[in-house]
């Protein structure tokens, strides 16, 4: 009987992974699916597609992750993978500012095509750098970020999924 | 002695001669032909299985570049062939239809006079089957599953949605033909025929051999599903819906 209500109530949401090469997404990717990190990078090629489902106030939510390969922005992409999904998660590599420099172009492109849908921006790789350089990099950066997460230890990577998924039942 | 007896008596000389200065020489030669006859006699014992096992090594080392280099070839002769037995199969029934005649065969003509298919590829058609192995229903932007049937257990459903949706989305966007969606997908003797709708798409993989009208039956059929299940169907179905649509989809198409 109780199974039978949480499968009723299940929901199921497309949720977007983007950014710009090698800033983690995949490693995000595999830390939140599988619980494993890999220090080998191996470029995506195209999209990767998986799924898990999150329990969250007795609310199953099943999300349905795509990883998306490269650049977000200018046709580099298509346009059609953005299209259905329910959240954005916009990731950079802390350590690397050409994976940020184009964060605001890139958002306010994101908030065009896909508007009213919740855009949470990571800023990945924290585990590299100390709490004052992330400090002044947010700072720096002009724009809010979400969270600062580290798909190598774990860091933040739960905290990530349980925020968008919170965000579903709201 | 007159000349000719001289030049006789010359030559007999000559070849005493050679008899004796080639003596060795031809000893050698008669030694190294009897051993070459014993080896023509006995190769096949004596070094049939060294030979063997050297060629079975040259050939296992160089496996890859004999395969490519007669896979192209070989590809086409089958193809060939098989190409050739179906149009001789196909003469030999069209052949056969014209000298025996029943009631059945006039229903056949009639029908093959106004559709125009002959009654050979019906035939053939009704002997090479196919079947049904999984149906998906799948939101179109979002490549969220509605409902699905399988035979078998294979990936996750929800994945296997996922993914078609993006090799769709991908190969609809690198083309971009105006409306034109992506209607199947072929491997080998498998294939994934798309039937797309406004906000949903119908996925169907089809293992066998799929004729034309077969293709057309079932795309009728799908569009027939669609007209009595899914005219009301809301963008997020909850999952007693998703549940019932499966239940329909395995009813209508795997039973």
């Amino acid at each position: 009987m109780r199974l039978q209500i949480l499968i009723n109530f299940m929901l199921s949401r497309k949720v977007i992974l983007t950014g710009s090469f090698g800033v983690g997404k995949t490693s995000l990717f595999s830390r939140f699916i599988n619980n494993t990190f890999s220090d080998r990078y191996i470029t995506t090629i195209g999209v990767k597609v998986d799924k898990k489902s999150l329990e969250i106030d007795g609310q199953e939510i099943s999300i349905l992750l795509w990883d998306i390969a490269g650049e977000v922005t200018q046709n580099k992409v298509p346009n059609s993978y953005f299209l259905g999904a329910s959240a954005i998660i916009y990731v950079f590599d802390l350590t690397r500012p050409s994976t940020y420099k184009n964060i605001k172009l890139d958002i306010d492109y994101l908030n065009k095509m896909l508007p009213n849908i919740t855009i949470l921006i990571v800023g990945n790789k924290k585990d590299l750098l100390d709490q004052e350089k992330i400090k002044t990099i947010g700072e720096d950066l002009g724009y809010p970020i979400d969270l600062y997460t580290s798909a190598k230890t774990g860091e933040n990577v739960e905290n990530l999924f349980e925020t968008i998924g919170r965000g579903f039942i709201e | 002695m007159t000349p000719h007896s001289e030049k006789n008596g010359d030559e007999i000389l000559l070849s005493k001669l050679k008899e004796i200065l080639l003596k060795e020489e031809r000893a050698r030669v008669d030694v190294i032909q009897e051993q070459l006859d014993v080896l023509k006699t006995n190769l096949p014992d004596e070094y049939e299985v060294l030979i063997n096992k050297l060629i079975e090594e040259k050939l296992k080392k160089s496996q890859d570049d004999i395969v490519n280099a007669i896979f192209p070839s070989v590809g086409k002769m089958i193809k060939k062939y098989i190409n050739l037995q179906i149009e001789t199969l196909k003469d030999s029934i069209d052949d056969k239809f014209k000298k025996a005649f029943t009631i059945k065969d006039f229903f056949r003509n009639v029908r093959s006079s106004i559709f125009g298919v002959k009654p050979s590829e019906e035939i053939l058609t009704s002997l090479v089957d196919f079947q049904i192995e999984e149906v998906y229903l799948i939101q179109k932007n979002s490549g969220l599953l509605i409902g699905s049937a399988s035979r078998e257990t294979t990936l996750d459903q929800d994945v296997i949605a996922g993914m078609l949706t993006a090799i769709k989305a991908f190969v609809e966007d690198a083309f971009k033909r105006e409306e034109e969606d992506l209607e199947s997908i072929q491997y080998g003797t498998y294939k994934i025929i798309l039937q797309n709708f406004h906000s949903y798409y119908i996925a169907m993989a089809v293992s066998g051999i799929l004729s034309s009208n077969q293709k057309d039956q079932l795309g009728n059929r799908l569009l027939h599903f669609a007209d009595t299940n899914l005219k009301h169907i809301s963008s997020q179905p909850d999952a007693a819906k998703i549940e019932e649509i499966s239940k329909e989809l395995k009813k209508e198409f795997l039973s």
